[in-house]
């Protein structure tokens, strides 16, 4: 039986590294496609998978890289990981810079979704991993960011029902806090908040994530679904010290 | 107390922009509000979601709503209210309707994220969903009427569906 393709996007950051990791440790031909070409190449020969220069926001780009997969056999799990956090409060948000996020954490995913799921469908299986974030929840000076996530968890939930039929599940992640290159560079007492508002009190890391990403890769009664992975922080605390 | 319907604006081009002019005749408010009604787009499967129908359908839609946004908070310096109206089908989830879901849940992401930013800056935002081939314009009176009156500052951040109870069952976004 054939092994899995399973296209990572982002696949060269913090998390993305860690769910090709865990997706080639189960067993699956990974493609690793990230933006950066050297660090798309690195990382790729370090775990022993496929490297794809992509840029999530780019059609061609986008096009080229399902070609690449259906060369390999297709694609039967697609992780949406790419992501990018820059934002502002909504007073001084610039417009421009809220459509440039809503572009590549929103629009891009779900174009690769209708591109990937077109070769699922014919093979009446697959299954889609959208990395939304706990900002879904709403978070403190993330408009654009928290919005783009939010419309990706929506359009999990309508394409779960609308591709459940075709064999493919549709899911998402909301990952809170969790210990990357991006999150290594905050000041440290912002980081040292953040990891004290999380019941299990530590940060998150790149395999709590993948491991959530492996079960629902090949879970094939849950799909709509969105998966907090944030260590308790999305039920909060009001007595915590 | 002034009547809403000469000191609420109204912002966006949704479908639901007449039931809630029509639900603010009999709402009296005492602070600067606005409400944001956005355009949603109509339903389409996953195939038919093209690069440029995805541009125009989600990113324009959310473009639109970030300005009405931005606009009606010029108008709530010092402190007022906001509120969105959501149709509820798309919010809650439906075949054929990724790109409508996309914004709506794109909306009510922002309208969490604005609830907690603007406290303290006395500006409260909520969100209302209603079915829009049936809207519930009764019902949109009353609950507006609280947002926008006499306590409705202690209310931020929460979500309101005017469906009588046809979600009951599913889980919300």
């Amino acid at each position: 039986m054939k092994r899995p393709l399973a296209l990572v996007t982002g696949g060269a950051g913090g998390i993305g590294r860690g769910i090709c990791a865990r997706l080639a440790a189960d067993g699956a031909t990974v493609v690793l496609a990230d933006l950066d070409p050297a660090a798309t190449e690195d990382t790729a020969r370090e775990l022993g998978v496929h490297p794809l220069v992509l840029d999530v926001a780019d059609p061609v780009s986008r096009r080229a890289a399902i070609a690449r997969c259906d060369a390999l056999g297709g694609v039967d799990v697609l992780v949406n990981c790419a992501g990018v956090l820059r934002d502002a409060r909504i007073r001084t948000l610039d417009p421009a810079a809220f459509r440039r996020l809503t572009e590549i954490n929103l629009l891009g995913p779900l174009a690769l979704t209708r591109l990937a799921a077109a070769g699922m469908a014919q093979r009446g299986r697959g299954s889609v991993v959208n990395l939304a974030s706990r900002a879904w929840l709403g978070t403190f000076g993330s408009t654009a960011y928290s919005t783009a996530k939010g419309g990706l968890v929506g359009a999990t939930r309508s394409l779960a029902l609308e591709l459940g039929r075709a064999g493919i599940t549709v899911n998402a992640i909301a990952p809170g806090f969790v210990a990357t290159p991006m999150t290594d560079g905050l000041p440290p007492e912002v980081r040292r908040r953040s990891i004290d508002a999380i019941p299990v009190g530590r940060a998150g890391e790149p395999a709590d994530v993948a491991g959530a990403v492996a079960y629902l890769a090949t879970a094939t009664y849950v799909t709509g679904q969105v998966l907090v992975v944030c260590g308790g922080r999305s039920i909060g605390d009001p007595y915590a010290a | 107390m002034t009547a809403a319907t000469d000191t609420v604006g109204v912002l966006g081009d949704g479908a639901l922009v007449p039931a809630v002019r029509a639900a603010l005749d009999g709402v009296a408010v005492g602070v600067p509000a606005a409400i944001v009604v956005p355009a949603v787009p109509q339903p389409a499967p996953l195939a038919a979601l093209t690069d440029e129908r995805l541009a125009t359908d989600v990113g324009d839609a959310l473009d639109a709503v970030l300005a009405h946004a931005q606009h009606a908070l010029d108008r709530l310096h010092g402190g007022g209210r906001l509120v969105f109206v959501l149709p509820h089908a798309p919010l809650m989830a439906a075949t054929g309707c990724a790109a409508a879901s996309a914004v709506t849940n794109g909306v009510l992401s922002m309208a969490r994220t604005l609830a907690i930013e603007l406290a303290r800056d006395a500006v409260t935002v909520n969100v209302i969903a209603l079915d829009a081939a049936d809207p519930a314009v009764p019902a949109l009176t009353g609950v507006l009427a609280g947002l926008l009156g006499p306590g409705g500052e202690a209310v931020t951040g929460q979500e309101t569906y005017l469906t009588a109870g046809t979600d009951l069952g599913r889980l919300r976004p």
